[in-house]
């Protein structure tokens, strides 16, 4: 018997049964409670007075009044990398619990662990007790160590985690798939921790899916430790039918000359907020997230990418770029922060939105917060709209409407697509794509020709 | 009656009328020069004769082997063999050179070129015009120097076979080598299904490109016409005489 856990109304009681019933170690169970009492002294976002929560109405797009979903019948699906030349690794997690995880052999020989979170607790618990949750609340400087409760309800109670460990000096190009599945309605808390060690290198992708018209909430939050001169490449794709509510923390800690990239894709989902972060804690370190987004009629996408550059001479690079179309709405606020002893460092973020369709509406604020003089930094932001010029240069070779705008906004999102370097996943997120530009109705498409006036 | 039959054609941009009754005729197999100031509605008669939303037909007619097309849109009238070389092409963001050029051929043939098969005549038209493979990496124009800009125009003419060529300032920007190497490309274009428009402000590209007739515009209609020679004479005397010019018609 599984004792029931309520995402809005965890006791210590239910978490300590829980953590038992899971033959979890005392350390665990006691950084669960710890977590648990953090979160008493929480609350849940408040859109008039949370700062990165202003954007988003917390209370009318996710409803955390759920029963935590703690496994059931449905089975896992496949996704990308099934066909792949060589097998990738792939663990998955199907309503809340982590079904089976496959390493093929010749990864496995490189030492590479991918196993139960919860397991590796115990088989390896040096690094798991150092690492789990060091990103998120138990590091006061962590995110959700402030007042937001949605990250440590995850730390408390999640329910399918999955722990990475790739040794120093391994190259392991395989792909690492995590999936990440729901068909029931409720709340479901994935969790994932990843160490990269020094001269390692790996590759991670994060697959979200679900069935239709399924009333679910997913919480997750992953933590990746890319270790001096770690060399990490994720990729993270949200294909949720259009009915999910998705909180997610991407936390990246990157060490000295340690490079990360990190490239995530928005298709699907009632309400994404994806919070793709950095620290950059040793110098020389380099990350570049990307990302693109594509929302259509009733969805709202709030994608947070947030790079703190605490040590010297390191880098980061941010672009995401996003369509919108029907009655839809995103929110991009990009946020870097650079620490008084961060000299050297070198920042750039960008965002550009375009508007397909009359009733979307896209808000941009790229933010800098600045301690240290010694750097460079820049930023901006772009709204429009298809460009007249670029239609009549494509339709003047011959090329109809309806195609030349596909090219086009295909092309707005090959910039950052071609710079993922995991198979596979530039051709699904085109896929994704253009399936939803061919739902379009590009007869509405709406053109600026402002730039034809200045052209005559 | 010509190939291209342009009548009586006023063309409007942004409120202000720039061609005020243009007359024009040219047949496949023949090339024509337009010479003129800057300013004289060069550029409106070209864009007019491909289909810029930014420029409304008032009055006149276009006629392209018996159709009238200035109501048709840009990609109805490529598909019927028209074909501007821009004097400023369009920089598209992140389309791919390579995709681009594919979807033209496919649409203009309405049929779908195999991928080999079209791959093999692109790298031999890129070749003969000097357009180094690097470029089929690239998106469309983007980062592009001038030069190759046009060479890129008249790329895209070799491989949409176009019956009607207009080639809008095509020589301008280009130095003296890669004008030679531009012309040659237009001219292994040329034949009996060939018409071309040649849109020029200088004489030198005439010198690698022979026409066989040049007509004068001066602020928005066609004021002379000749043989080869009357380019020769505005070179000698340039475009101060052009009030002489308009005088003698």
């Amino acid at each position: 018997m599984t004792t029931t856990l309520h995402l809005d109304g965890l006791t210590e009681d239910a978490l300590t049964a829980r953590s038992g019933e899971g033959g979890e170690p005392d350390w665990l169970r006691d950084r669960r409670l710890a977590a648990f009492k953090r979160s008493l002294d929480q609350r849940w976002p408040d859109s008039r007075q949370d700062e990165f929560w202003r954007s988003t109405p917390f209370d009318r797009r996710i409803s955390v009044d759920r029963e935590i979903v703690q496994g059931g019948a449905a089975r896992a699906p496949g996704g990308i990398g099934d066909d792949a030349d060589a097998p990738v690794v792939v663990a998955n997690i199907v309503d809340g619990a982590l079904t089976d995880v496959t390493v093929p052999s010749g990864v496995a020989d490189l030492g590479v662990v991918v196993t139960d979170l919860a397991e590796a607790a115990q088989t390896h618990r040096g690094l798991v007790e150092a690492h789990l949750g060091s990103l998120t609340t138990s590091d006061p400087d962590g995110t959700g160590a402030g007042s937001d409760r949605t990250i440590t309800v995850n730390d408390a109670a999640w329910t399918a985690g999955v722990f990475v460990h790739v040794p120093a000096e391994v190259e392991v190009d395989t792909p690492i798939h995590v999936r990440i599945h729901a068909t029931e309605a409720g709340a479901h808390l994935p969790r994932v921790l990843a160490v990269v060690d020094h001269h390692a290198t790996a590759r991670l992708v994060f697959e979200h899916t679900s069935a239709d018209d399924v009333d679910a909430l997913v919480d997750e939050v992953v933590e990746v430790i890319a270790h001096d001169a770690a060399k990490v490449e994720i990729a993270t794709l949200q294909r949720w039918a259009n009915t999910v509510q998705h909180l997610a923390l991407q936390k990246v800690q990157a060490h000295r000359d340690a490079s990360v990239r990190h490239l995530s894709v928005t298709i699907g989902g009632a309400t994404v907020r994806l919070l793709p972060e950095f620290d950059l804690v040793g110098p020389g370190a380099e990350v570049r997230p990307l990302g693109v987004y594509f929302a259509d009629e009733g969805q709202w996408f709030d994608l947070q990418p947030y790079v703190r550059h605490i040590a010297p001479h390191a880098s980061s690079d941010v672009l995401f770029k996003g369509a919108l179309q029907g009655n839809s709405q995103t929110v991009f606020r990009g946020n870097i922060f650079v620490h008084a002893d961060a000299v050297g460092t070198s920042t750039d973020e960008n965002n550009r939105s375009l508007i397909l369709t009359k009733g979307a509406r896209a808000d941009s604020t790229p933010f800098l917060e600045i301690e240290c003089a010694d750097i460079t930094a820049g930023h901006g932001s772009a709204t429009g709209q298809i460009d007249a010029l670029h239609l009549f240069y494509l339709q003047s070779r011959g090329i109809d409407r309806d195609d030349a705008l596909r090219l086009i906004v295909f092309g707005f999102f090959r910039e950052v697509l071609a710079e993922g370097r995991i198979p596979g996943i530039e051709d699904a997120a085109l896929a994704d794509i253009a399936a939803r530009v061919e739902a379009a109705d590009l007869g509405s498409v709406q053109v600026n020709d402002a730039a034809l006036q200045d052209h005559t | 009656m010509a190939d291209l039959e342009i009548r009586d054609l006023h063309v409007e941009a942004d409120g202000t009328e720039l061609l005020h009754g243009v007359d024009l005729d040219l047949d496949k197999g023949t090339t024509l020069a337009l010479m003129g100031p800057n300013g004289s509605g060069k550029s409106t008669l070209a864009y007019s004769i491909a289909g810029h939303p930014a420029y409304d037909i008032t009055k006149g007619t276009i006629t392209w082997k018996g159709e009238p097309i200035q109501e048709l849109l840009p990609d109805e009238r490529a598909r019927l063999g028209v074909f501007l070389a821009m004097q400023y092409p369009v920089e598209v963001p992140g389309v791919s050179l390579t995709n681009f050029l594919r979807t033209a051929v496919n649409a203009v043939n309405e049929e779908d070129v195999p991928v080999r098969e079209f791959m093999t005549r692109l790298r031999s038209e890129m070749s003969q015009l000097g357009v180094d493979e690097s470029f089929l990496q690239r998106s469309v124009n983007e980062g592009f120097s001038g030069g190759e800009k046009k060479r890129f125009e008249i790329l895209q003419a070799a491989l949409l076979r176009p019956e009607l060529a207009v080639l809008d300032e095509t020589d301008s920007g280009l130095d003296v080598d890669a004008l030679k190497i531009v012309a040659e490309g237009v001219n292994r274009l040329k034949g009996p299904d060939l018409g071309v428009l040649i849109i020029t402000h200088y004489t030198r590209i005439l010198r690698y490109i022979q026409p066989d007739q040049v007509h004068v515009m001066f602020e928005g209609r066609i004021v002379a016409s000749g043989g080869p020679e009357l380019a020769d004479e505005l070179e000698e005397h340039g475009y101060e005489n052009i009030k002489d010019l308009k005088a003698s018609v």
